[in-house]
């Protein structure tokens, strides 16, 4: 496959970030040039502080650059209102964040139908929701609250919800952070499968090497720049995304 | 906007902190009940004010000369006595169909004098039209349609002029050709109670006033209804049949001031309203405040999923209007049963002041009950609703302000 045929999901360009908090300037990203591509299956690693978060954050139009360029799925994030940053995350990006991801009075089922709501998704919202819950064994837990889900069940259910809204790009900051390693094993499985059967691009950070083993392309970040971007096995890099170049 | 999950999703939330949700709606509910116990007060009293002032000869109705509306002077005559009067009593709602006409004039006897307004009365009908008539203490009597040149006077006014019943009194009059005189024989000694009345009360039949004075017809034609409800109706209806050159007033353009007195006492209540909803409003606002922000989190990953303001405000104010509906039940329930209360059993003011016997005399009544209908649903749920709707907006805008990336480092 030509370089050029691959989807480019997101291109940074000397993407600056730069927090402000009265007098005191905290530098985290200081010229980050990235492109994830459509199929990637990308952890973003380094010592805390280096800045994965705040990259994150900007990839996910949560936040928005200081300086740089920075394309999103095609869009100009450091451009857009945050009203259309917030239609780009519930039409095209999924997240998954570190804990307490889902809503504590709402069931697993009921989580997931919610973000269907929100996109405007119709009466078949439940089935739909019933649906990925089962294709990831989830089914069982659909009408368990969060408190009556393990952490690792509940992180499921949220990539659950995040794959419900159908998006091109997952977002996930340290999702196993607060999983033991056997629990952090089933996600990253679960994820890597939604990856590799239904191509879609997980972006992930973590410090955790067992999770960094499952990755195809290993981005590291010190002191907000990035020191090394590698990629595991091109031929199965390859192979995977050749269905998904050309939909 | 507001669908299915969205809305277990508020529900929900009201139970995270029962005990807290509870309080709130207690809170709302006692506030509105002390709003419609109130209410229920202000409404028994100004419904028993009106009747006072307009059973005691104001009427509910009443058909002028038009000119008089501009002049207000005695000496105006109705155009046509005899069209109003048939309107007036084929009205519908009309009770009792008064007419009467009133003038000027000097009471004298022996060397003491004092100015009055006469008025010229169908005795019969002005029985039914006035409780002065119906419930004053008379010595002698009444007026009858027959009696010419008798006239009946306030105590008051009598012991001014220092004449008792069968004495003679001389009258200077203003009359269609100048002052005129003419002697009445008291009749009746009225005695109400109330100083204004008791010192200026002066009644003489229509055809004795009409005789004196050279006028022909009534000046006016008072009418009261059946029921105060009917006022705009008649009124309306009343001045379709009345031809021009006459017009048909209410009891408050007849009693400005009174009316205002009434107005303000209606401000009063909707002030005291204002308090209560203002009350309520800052604390329900405080606590769904304590809702959102320990709800920071959940808010913030909603909002990082692409739920938008306008959806986030929804939520937060559909928990408010749950906790106000819930208030309005409590509040109906518990100002409800006081409101019965007070319809049923009253308070007699007589009793609560002493007994004093001269208090409000026969024009009040001395118990006031208050008012209860299905209004009191309306004002429980709009007082409920705007005081917890309206206090739910500042809390929503602090849940729409949460930065996601902000909100989501700190776990
Ligand atoms: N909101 C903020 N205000 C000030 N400094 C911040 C803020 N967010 C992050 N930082 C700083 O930016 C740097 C990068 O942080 P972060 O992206 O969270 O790193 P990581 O996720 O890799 O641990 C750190 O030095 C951090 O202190
Ligand atoms: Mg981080």
């Amino acid at each position: 496959m030509a370089q050029t045929q691959e989807q480019v999901l997101v291109a940074a360009e000397e993407v600056t970030k730069t927090y402000k908090t009265g007098k005191v300037e905290a530098r985290a990203l200081r010229g980050v040039g990235l492109q994830v591509k459509a199929g990637d299956f990308l952890a973003i690693v380094g010592p805390s502080g280096s800045g994965k978060t705040t990259l994150l954050n900007l990839v996910g139009a949560l936040d928005s650059v200081t300086s740089g360029r920075l394309r999103v799925l095609g869009n100009d994030v450091t451009t857009m209102s945050k009203r259309r940053r917030a239609d780009l995350r519930l039409r095209e990006l999924g997240f998954v964040f570190q804990a307490y991801n889902l809503v504590p009075v709402l069931t697993a089922r009921e989580n997931v139908e919610f973000v269907l709501e929100l996109q405007g998704v119709g009466a078949e919202r439940t089935s739909r929701a019933m649906e990925i819950l089962d294709e990831l064994g989830l089914g069982e837990f659909a009408d368990r609250r969060p408190n009556e889900l393990s952490g690792g069940q509940q992180q499921r259910v949220a990539v659950a919800r995040a794959v419900a809204s159908k998006p091109k790009l997952i977002l996930a900051d340290e999702p196993t952070a607060n999983l033991d390693g056997e629990n952090a094993e089933v996600l990253l499985g679960m994820m890597r499968r939604l990856n590799t059967e239904q191509g879609i691009t997980f972006v992930f950070s973590t410090h955790d090497p067992r999770v960094v083993a499952h990755a195809r392309r290993v981005v590291t970040l010190v002191d907000g720049r990035v020191a090394k971007d590698e990629t595991k096995g091109p031929s199965q890099s390859a192979d995977s995304q050749t269905g998904i170049v050309e939909p | 906007m507001i669908r299915r999950v969205a809305a277990n999703y508020a529900f929900r939330s009201l139970f995270r902190h029962t005990r807290r949700t509870l309080l709130s709606v207690v809170g709302v509910g006692v506030g509105v009940a002390i709003a419609l116990f109130s209410a229920s007060w202000v409404r028994g009293a100004i419904r028993m004010e009106i009747r006072a002032a307009v059973e005691s000869g104001a009427g509910h109705l009443r058909i002028v000369p038009t000119a008089w509306l501009d002049k207000r002077e005695n000496s105006l005559r109705l155009s046509h006595p005899d069209e109003d009067y048939e309107a007036a009593r084929s009205l519908r709602y009309a009770q009792v169909v008064a007419p009467r006409a009133r003038t000027n004039g000097l009471l004298a006897f022996g060397n003491r004098s004092a100015g009055v307004e006469m008025i010229g009365v169908e005795p019969e009908a002005e029985g039914r039209l006035s409780r002065i008539v119906q419930r004053a203490e008379i010595e002698g009597r009444y007026l009858e349609a027959s009696d010419a040149g008798k006239v009946v006077i306030g105590k008051d006014l009598a012991e001014r002029l220092d004449v008792l019943l069968d004495d003679e009194l001389y009258v200077t009059l203003s009359g269609a050709d100048g002052m005129q005189g003419a002697m009445f024989i008291i009749v009746g000694l009225v005695e109400t109670g109330s100083e204004d009345i008791d010192s200026t009360f002066c009644h003489v039949t229509l055809d004795t006033l009409n005789e004196v004075t050279g006028y022909s017809g009534p000046g006016e034609i008072t009418i009261l209804l059946t029921d105060y409800k009917h006022l705009t109706a008649a009124q309306r209806q009343l001045a379709r049949r009345v031809p021009p050159g006459d017009t048909v007033l209410t009891w408050k353009d007849i009693n400005p001031s009174y009316a205002a007195g009434i107005e303000s006492d209606r401000a009063f209540t909707k002030i005291l309203i204002g308090i209560i909803i203002l009350v309520v409003a800052l604390g329900i606002a405080a606590a769904q405040l304590a809702a959102v922000l320990e709800r920071r989190r959940e808010l913030a990953i909603l909002s990082a999923l692409g739920m938008k303001g306008r959806q986030v405000i929804s939520l937060i104010v559909l928990e408010a209007l749950a906790i106000g509906l819930g208030g309005m039940v409590v509040a109906v329930l518990v100002g409800g049963s006081g409101a019965y209360y007070l319809a049923s059993h009253g308070v007699d003011l007589e009793a609560l002041m002493g007994g004093d016997a001269s208090f409000g005399a026969v024009l009040l009544d001395p118990v006031v009950y208050g008012d209860f209908g299905f209004w009191l649903i309306w004002y429980a749920l709009v007082i409920a609703e705007v005081a917890t709707v309206g206090a739910s907006i500042y809390p929503a805008w602090m849940a729409v302000r949460i930065d996601p990336a902000d909100a989501l480092r700190t776990i």
